[in-house]
């Protein structure tokens, strides 16, 4: 090993110590490895170094000039010093320069405490400055949307917002604008900006010149409690730090974490944490007394549950179901799957709630097929029904980067998706119509000559009326090029709950049958934890004529929920953030939550109602015994029924911001989500007389709802996108399972009192 | 952006391995159409050449020939730096201030003239050096001035 | 204008100031497009290397780096490699590119063949700045003229080699000159420079090898070949000055390197203006430091001036008379250079606009003592410490104003607010 050391490694003395490191290495790198401290402002080690905030000049010995260290490879034999006169003296100019037009206005900085800026000014500072011009000026501070906000006179202009736009998100979100002593960072004409990682941009930037709108001045680093804990909406479950004070979240960072989420974060997790102290949680148990949802103790309440239970036990076994999952931890959901199979003892349960019974969602497993870090050395990734940034942004981080390593990326959508334009390929038709274009790709050149080429199938393709014929297609290819197959579908713990048994036992029921069944009077009583229904089920009447079908609702819920308003009895749930456990990601990797906060009033975590129940019910039960169900064999899936297809369709998609129970409760983002719309291509639009940004009503053969559109090339003619996830905004109403898809008329809606309003 | 010029921009990017490569081409033919680069215009730029709109405003902002805020009819550059400097550049231009009745950076009322104080624009042996629209103009004096100008209608 | 009935024997000049030269019949009369047939046809690669090397050629665009060695420098057997022409011309002062343009458009071209050729690039792009309308007319046409002749395009002279050319427009930025930023720019972005290495030679455009080229260092390359380097060699070499600011006639000239800064102004362009006295002049352009009377006799030659404190730069001499004001003309430098930075690097950005401001005061009459000091002390930090060459131009310059012509500011200071402009 030691004989190859000079092939590989490099040694060079820093302020007179020797250090090796691997050849490739830069000087900087190389100091920090030895606890050398070299100030930097525009370098940040997940992007290439630009070299100029000209902060970390160093001395090199047979260099003329100062050199910057975050740019400059470590060779053999270099001699650096980090703290001779010149390089002292330098550092001393650029702060003095930098400080030129900052307002030192720290006491009422959002970064005061934890500012670069401020740390290198009292290490670095030359003490004292010569400028007695007067500082830049800006009306502050700019907002750029609902999240964020500029102070462009603190701005260093270190690039590190721009640059992760362009290389670490790739959405270009915020730019540099004009040059020179007059270059400001920020969006055109200060317009809201549009990412869906903008978070991310606060947290680097060196100083308090990019700041959370929904954080500004609401605490000081100093009085912060960090709570290391795992983000639970989407699936791909990033570590977080949910800072802490006073027994509020008052903001979410991201805590490193290489394997998963490495330093980044989404906004809906960035900004995600405010429905936890939201004011309408539910604090105590409800009971419907004389027609009406009442206050009832938590005895009161759960003797009434256990004594419904048991009567339907003696009535048969296998007449009480359980749906709901994505929001359960696995603590939660393995006490629920234990309850419900060994104490109940019903082999119904289901989480896998908004799945129709015969698209490809229920035959399959969901998740990876991979680990993250696998599926980021990937060359080649084919995304199919999957829109990435809406549904697993983080993961959409991952692809970016091999992306910009040379894999290539082949989309096969209803949708031109906002990553188009690092896709080499794009396929596009409409929703019923894309299980052709997956079978033709294996002739796709760069496909077949993939070397580790990965499919992602998400849940457009797999609920759509071609889902089984996609998922057959999709699996031959990976099959042919050797590559992997992973089903982008589920949400939040879906994926504990998939691993801890929320699925049908021996003769059980999947989501749909459980509705059916329920519809039919085969239950007496439905049980529902960890998730809406009555706003998930993709078909509308089903869960309507489901509720009205079984004799006792009982739901764990954090707010009233549609499905909790129509409940006999509402237990209060603690939600994520307020309980210790773990969850299991989109990989299968187990992650620890940790309650950051106390839950409101009387809410308990769903394991200790379950556990409560358990033990009125005669049973008392360990969390440790749950079995651990293998998920399910991959079955093929039945061939799509052929039919007329309606000229007009409408799919519903998902997006990232809604207002969903969660997520509508979050400062910022209730206004990224905006209002519910709809997206109709420009020519359908036209015929049917619709103008961008006005009302229209969706009609279909079942329901209406009235939504804004969006007239927009996004979409494709002859189909409407319409996003779910607004509460108020019954679209699941608007189509039934079969037959799919469904068939929509959109008219404008005439503003009151006619044309001109 | 007439259709005309939205072909022409895809001419521009396929003389190039990378589309972005025609983006300051591409400008230059919208502003010419649109006389200068409104926030739809720098839109439509974006949307034929696939770049996002941000990128294209933050290039077309870096530039001193693009014009983000609408201009006159015609543009005057007057250079002012050193060699026509030192061969009365500045005379010159208060005598076009005068005549216009505006400062450089500024548009006539009548929308007729824009005018500018230009970097060394290459002709410093025609000192001072104004460029009026695409006419380079040499040794210009003050008195030349209005003659100059009586023939930008 | 300009006169070169001083001239012994211009060789690049001849074909700029004979008429008709835009057209390509009357540029082959006269001999043209025989050196790029010749590379395309006869010589090897190596061969033509040899034939620069031997010339001494140095790049006319301002760094003056040996043109053989920078062409060795580009893999050879890299599969994608171009060459970009840096006609973007914005050193103050400078205008030699612009009338080799305009007089002789195709000895460019062919210039442009024999490099291209020489180093295998089969796509050559002519960054050439906006405000060059005629020359851009006159260059298309040319290259127009140069395509149907069978010389651009594929085939090129019936041989195995293609070149295409593409005109591609800059659009008003100086610091798009410096050849990295050059080349970001051309990828349809801001201007700003790249960290180097990797040179352009190894990962230039789109990260291939790429040969960026000063237009009047092309335009040597057939006077080269033309005449061979030994010929060629002892005219001086031949190097193409502007000559401007306060000197009877202003204008290009060609003159052996080394030749005189006294000689340029006073045998070439004409002296100082009647009644005026020379003061300063810069002899590479605004980014060079400046001469003074006792510097008349140096010789214009890199290693010279580079003993003088200063560069040959562009070749671009601007000529300072005593009507100026000293304190002026380096308070307008500054601002050029303000104005032109791309604002990437934190000293010539901030830097540059805080020494505009203490300028800006002292001219309107409220400079202090101290502002000297300061002055130099913003120099010293804004000196070794910039991303690129932009910036490191101005202390130089600004200190040894300082130097040689303090009292000048201090009168400017000391008069104070009566003499406020
Ligand atoms: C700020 C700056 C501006 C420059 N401007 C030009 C220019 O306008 N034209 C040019 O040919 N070279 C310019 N250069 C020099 C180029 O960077 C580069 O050295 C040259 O194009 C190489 O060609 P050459 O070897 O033929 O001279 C500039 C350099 C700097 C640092
Ligand atoms: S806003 Fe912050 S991150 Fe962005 S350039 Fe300015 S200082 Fe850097
Ligand atoms: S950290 Fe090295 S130049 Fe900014």
């Amino acid at each position: 090993m030691a004989a190859e050391a000079p092939r590989t490694a490099v040694t060079l003395m820093i302020d007179g110590r020797g250090i090796t490191v691997p050849k490739g290495t830069t000087v900087y790198q190389a100091a920090r490895s030895a606890g050398v401290d070299i100030p930097i402002f525009c370098y940040h080690d997940r992007m290439p170094p630009l070299g100029a905030c000209r902060m970390c000049l160093v001395e090199v010995q047979k260099m003329s000039k100062l050199q910057t260290a975050c740019t400059l490879e470590a060779s053999e034999g270099m001699v650096v010093s980090t703290t001779s006169p010149a390089v002292r003296a330098a550092q001393e100019s650029m702060l003095e320069l930098l400080l030129i037009n900052h307002p030192l206005d720290c006491p009422i900085c959002d970064k005061g405490g934890e500012c670069p800026l401020q740390d290198q000014a009292f290490r670095y500072g030359p003490g004292r400055s010569r400028f007695i011009e007067a500082k830049r000026d800006h009306a502050k501070p700019l907002s750029l949307g609902p999240v964020l906000a500029l102070d462009r006179e603190r701005c260093i202009l270190c690039w590190r917002c721009v640059r992760f736009g362009e290389i670490i998100a790739g959405d270009d979100a915020l730019k540099g604008f004009e040059r020179g002593f007059a270059s400001e960072v920020g969006t055109p004409r200060a317009l809201p900006v549009e990412s869906k990682f903008i978070g991310n941009t606060i947290a680097i930037c060196p100083v308090g010149a990019l700041t959370s709108r929904t954080y500004r001045f609401r605490a000081r680093p100093w009085d912060i409690d960090p709570v290391a804990s795992t983000c639970t909406y989407c699936g791909v479950g990033c570590s977080v730090w949910l800072d802490v004070r006073g027994g509020e979240i008052l903001r979410t960072r991201a805590r490193e974490e290489p394997e998963v989420n490495d330093a980044w974060l989404c906004d809906l997790g960035f900004f995600g944490h405010g429905y936890v102290a939201a004011g309408d949680r539910l604090t105590t148990p409800l009971v419907r007394r004389e027609g009406r949802l009442q206050e009832a103790s938590w005895d009161e309440a759960l003797d009434l549950v256990a004594e419904r239970l048991r009567a339907s036990a003696e009535r048969g076994p296998g007449r009480v179901a359980f749906l709901g999952g994505r929001r359960l931890s696995n603590e939660d959901a393995s006490a629920a799957a234990g309850f419900f199979r060994d104490v109940v003892g019903t082999p119904h349960l289901d989480h896998r709630v908004d799945a129709p019974p015969d698209g490809a969602s229920l035959g399959v497993s969901w998740g990876l097929r991979s680990s993250l870090e696998d599926l980021g050395r990937g060359d080649v990734f084919v995304l199919v029904g999957c829109d990435i940034t809406e549904e697993y942004p983080v993961l959409w981080l991952r692809i970016k980067a091999a992306i910009d390593r040379g894999a290539s990326l082949v989309i096969v959508h209803a949708k031109r998706l906002e990553i188009r334009r690092h896709a080499r390929r794009e396929l596009l038709d409409r929703h019923d119509r894309l299980a052709p274009l997956v079978a033709a790709l294996a002739a796709d050149e760069t496909v077949a000559s993939g070397e580790r080429v990965h499919v992602l199938l998400g849940r457009l393709a797999m609920d759509g009326p071609d889902g089984p014929n996609l998922l057959r297609s999709a699996d031959s290819l990976v099959r042919r090029v050797n590559g992997t197959l992973h089903i982008a579908r589920g949400r939040g713990n879906d994926f504990g709950a998939q691993r801890f048994g929320l699925l049908p036992g021996e003769g059980g029921m999947a989501a749909p049958g459980i509705l059916q069944g329920a519809a039919a009077g085969a239950f007496d009583l439905l049980y529902v934890a960890g998730s809406d229904p009555a706003t998930a089920v993709t078909d509308g009447a089903a869960w309507e004529s489901a509720r009205s079908g079984v004799g006792f609702l009982v739901v764990h819920e954090a707010f009233l929920s549609e499905t909790a308003q129509a409940a006999d009895v509402v237990l209060p749930a603690l939600v994520l953030p307020e309980k210790d456990g773990t969850v299991t990601n989109l990989e299968g990797r187990t992650l620890a939550l940790r309650a950051a906060v106390k839950g409101p009033g009387q809410a308990r975590a769903d394991r200790e109602i379950f556990d409560l129940l358990a033990a009125r019910m005669g049973v008392v039960r360990g969390h440790d015994t749950a079995t651990r169900i293998e998920p399910v064999a991959r079955i093929e899936p039945a061939a799509a029924g052929a039919g007329a297809s309606p000229s007009l369709i409408v799919v519903v998609a998902d997006r990232l911001f809604t207002q969903g129970s969660m997520a509508g409760r979050c400062r910022g983002l209730i206004e990224l989500a905006g209002t519910a719309h709809c997206l109709i291509h420009p020519a359908d639009a036209a015929r049917a007389g619709v103008t961008d940004l006005g009302l229209v009503e969706m009609v279909t053969e079942h329901a209406s709802v009235v939504v804004q559109a969006r007239v927009s090339d996004v979409t494709l003619p002859g189909q409407v996108l319409v996003h779910r996830g607004y509460d108020g905004v019954p679209v699941h109403a608007l189509a039934r399972w079969s037959p799919a898809p469904a068939g929509v008329e959109v008219r404008p809606v005439a503003p009151p009192g006619g044309e001109t309003p | 952006m007439t259709e005309a010029a939205r072909e022409e921009i895809r001419r521009l990017a396929g003389l190039y391995e990378h589309r972005q490569s025609a983006l300051i081409p591409a400008l230059f033919v919208a502003q010419q159409e649109a006389g200068y680069l409104s926030p739809a215009v720098l839109e439509s730029v974006a949307e034929v050449l696939e770049l996002p709109v941000t990128e294209v405003t933050s290039v077309a902002s870096f530039y001193g020939l693009f014009y983000l805020e609408p201009v006159g009819r015609h543009m005057v550059h007057v250079c002012t730096n050193l060699s026509c400097m030192l061969n009365g550049c500045q005379r010159l231009l208060s005598r076009m201030q005068e005549v216009m009745g505006i400062q450089p950076g500024e548009t006539t009322p009548d929308g007729r003239f824009s005018l500018r104080a230009a970097e060394c624009l290459g002709a410093c042996e025609e000192a001072p050096a104004v460029l009026v629209d695409e006419d380079r103009w040499a040794a210009v004096s003050p008195e030349g001035v209005e003659p100059m100008l009586e023939r930008y209608r | 204008m300009a006169t070169e009935a001083a001239m012994p024997e211009s060789v690049l000049l001849r074909w700029v100031r004979t008429e008709g030269m835009a057209e390509i019949e009357q540029y082959r009369r006269a001999g043209g497009y025989d050196a790029a047939r010749r590379v395309a046809t006869e010589l090897t690669p190596d061969q033509v290397i040899e034939m620069v090397a031997a010339s001494g050629l140095r790049g006319k665009g301002g760094a003056g780096f040996p043109t053989a060695q920078k062409w060795k420098f580009i893999p050879k057997a890299a599969p994608v490699k171009y060459v970009v022409v840096n006609g973007d011309e914005g050193e103050p002062g400078t205008f030699k590119d612009r009338t080799l343009i305009e007089g002789c458009p195709h000895l460019l071209v062919e210039g442009i063949l024999i490099a291209a050729v020489t180093i295998g690039a089969r796509k050559v792009y002519i960054y050439l700045r906006r405000e060059f309308y005629r020359g851009r007319l006159l260059l298309d046409a040319a290259i127009a003229q140069a395509r149907a002749a069978g010389f651009v395009g594929e085939r090129i002279f019936g041989s195995d080699h293609a070149v295409e050319i593409v005109v591609h427009p800059g659009a008003g930025a100086y610091i798009a000159g410096e050849e990295t930023a050059l080349l970001e720019s051309l990828e349809g972005r801001r201007a700003m420079p790249r960290q180097r290495p990797p040179f352009p030679a190894v990962a230039g455009l789109y990260q291939q090898p790429t040969l960026v080229q000063n237009v009047e260092t092309l335009c040597h390359l057939p006077v080269i070949i033309g005449l061979g380097p030994e010929r060629y060699k002892e005219l001086g070499p031949p190097v193409l000055f502007s000559v401007s600011g306060a000197v009877v006639r202003p204008g290009v000239y060609e003159a052996p390197l080394g030749v005189t800064l006294r000689s340029l102004i006073f045998d070439h362009a004409g002296g100082m203006r009647p009644g005026r006295r020379f003061k300063a002049a810069f002899p590479g352009g605004v980014s060079s430091v400046f001469l003074t009377e006792a510097d008349l006799d140096v010789k214009m030659d890199p290693d010279s001036l580079r003993q003088a404190g200063t560069m040959l730069g562009s070749a671009a001499v601007i000529v300072v008379d005593d009507s100026a004001d000293m304190v002026e003309v380096m308070a307008r430098a500054v601002e050029f250079y303000r104005d032109e930075s791309c604002g990437k690097c934190t000293p010539c950005r901030e830097g540059t606009a805080w020494i505009a401001q203490v300028f800006e005061r002292i001219l309107h009459g409220r400079g202090r003592s101290e502002d000297l000091a300061l002055l130099e002390g913003i120099a010293g930090g804004m000196t070794g410490t910039c991303f690129c060459p932009l910036g490191e131009s101005v202390p130089p310059g600004l200190v040894a104003s300082l130097r040689l012509f303090r009292d000048e500011y201090e009168r400017r200071i000391a008069a104070g607010a009566t003499d406020g402009r």
